[in-house]
């Protein structure tokens, strides 16, 4: 199979180029190790990778243009020629590996932990079932950067628009019963661009590899400014 | 807060116009098709009947709010350099409110003279 890889090493290059490499497949694998086996045939190539089985978020990358986790693509899946590019709008640092700085500035920015007034409790603090079932499809990201990094409103704007990521643990922190800072989270996010940047793409919603729907937590984030402003 | 431009504001303000827009756009849509005025005077008389007149004075303010905050939006999104950026936005906000006055002027004087 051929796979037609990005190679960018700022230090020797004047300007990025695709390097295509043969690639022996067996049955099942995945793009992770098909990339792990062009490093067998030319060790300068860098991509990040770790835990193999879409849990850790570091291998993602744009493949024949759509943000994917290369260890949970299988190869059975792609079309050839495959097309492997970092993730599109971030600086590279080499090859597929790119620089994230301002997609974890944002993920910070949201203050992404419970925030209590109270005094905290000796014991845990209790939820209902149903108060723990509003953080499903919330807490399950993974911070792989997929979706932010498909998001065009991201590309314009990575300083200032918190990204479908950030917005998605935004309000996964709203949505906690156990959270008590929601007026001043909700006050963080008004301007146009925090949160309002976001034009109802849903390029977020295409990509995520783990199926979560970050669109629609900024509708209820949009939702509940509303009940609280009106 | 005071020193940013407004965000939940303009996204109501977008979303609730776009609904006028979307219900009386239909209305014009099917009055053109099923029943279009023959010529002018034809087209005179149905401005000039009152619940026509106030629809369409009230879509003027409407679609140039709803297309203020679209347009807004672009020049953000798109526009990076403030002097340009503030200069294409007064220069839409000039264009805006000349083009709502005429229109305002046009179904007025068809209505009072109807």
């Amino acid at each position: 199979m051929k796979l037609s890889v990005y190679r960018f090493n700022p230090d020797t290059d004047q300007r990025p180029a695709m390097q295509d490499f043969e690639v022996e497949v067996t049955p099942g694998m995945m793009l992770r190790e098909a990339l792990l086996e062009i490093k067998k045939q030319d060790e300068t190539f860098a991509f990040r990778h770790s835990c193999g089985e879409g849990v850790c978020g570091s291998d993602g990358m744009n493949v024949n243009g759509r943000n994917c986790l290369a260890c949970i693509t299988p190869l059975a899946e792609l079309k050839e020629p495959i097309l492997v590019r970092p993730l599109p709008g971030r600086p590279v640092i080499r090859d597929l590996v790119v620089d994230m700085t301002q997609f974890y500035d944002q993920y910070k920015a949201v203050k992404p932990y419970l925030v209590r007034e109270d005094p905290l409790p000796e014991a845990e603090i209790r939820q209902t079932p149903a108060e723990r079932d509003r953080l499903d499809g919330l807490y399950e990201c993974i911070l792989c950067g997929c979706c932010s990094t498909a998001c065009p409103s991201f590309w314009w704007n990575p300083e200032r628009f918190h990204g479908p990521a950030a917005l998605l643990q935004a309000w996964r922190f709203l949505a906690d019963s156990r959270d008590q800072a929601t007026d001043a989270r909700l006050d963080a996010l008004e301007g146009p661009y925090k949160l309002f940047r976001c034009h109802s793409i849903m390029n977020c919603v295409e990509v995520c590899p783990k199926g979560l729907n970050p669109t629609r937590a900024i509708g209820r984030i949009k939702d509940l400014m509303l009940e609280k402003g009106v | 807060m005071s020193r940013q431009a407004s965000g939940l504001k303009a996204w109501v303000v977008q979303r609730v116009t776009a609904l006028y827009l979307a219900v009386f756009f239909v209305y014009l849509l099917v009055h053109f098709l099923v029943a279009p005025p023959a010529d002018y005077a034809a087209w005179r008389d149905w401005v000039a009947q009152p619940l026509v007149s106030l629809g369409l004075l009230v879509t003027v303010p409407v679609l140039l709010a709803h297309a203020w905050v679209g347009l807004r939006d672009v020049l953000m999104d798109y526009v990076k350099p403030l002097g340009l950026r503030v200069g294409l936005l007064s220069a839409a906000a000039f264009v805006f409110l000349a083009a709502g006055l005429w229109a305002l002027r046009a179904i007025l004087l068809v209505g009072l003279q109807g």
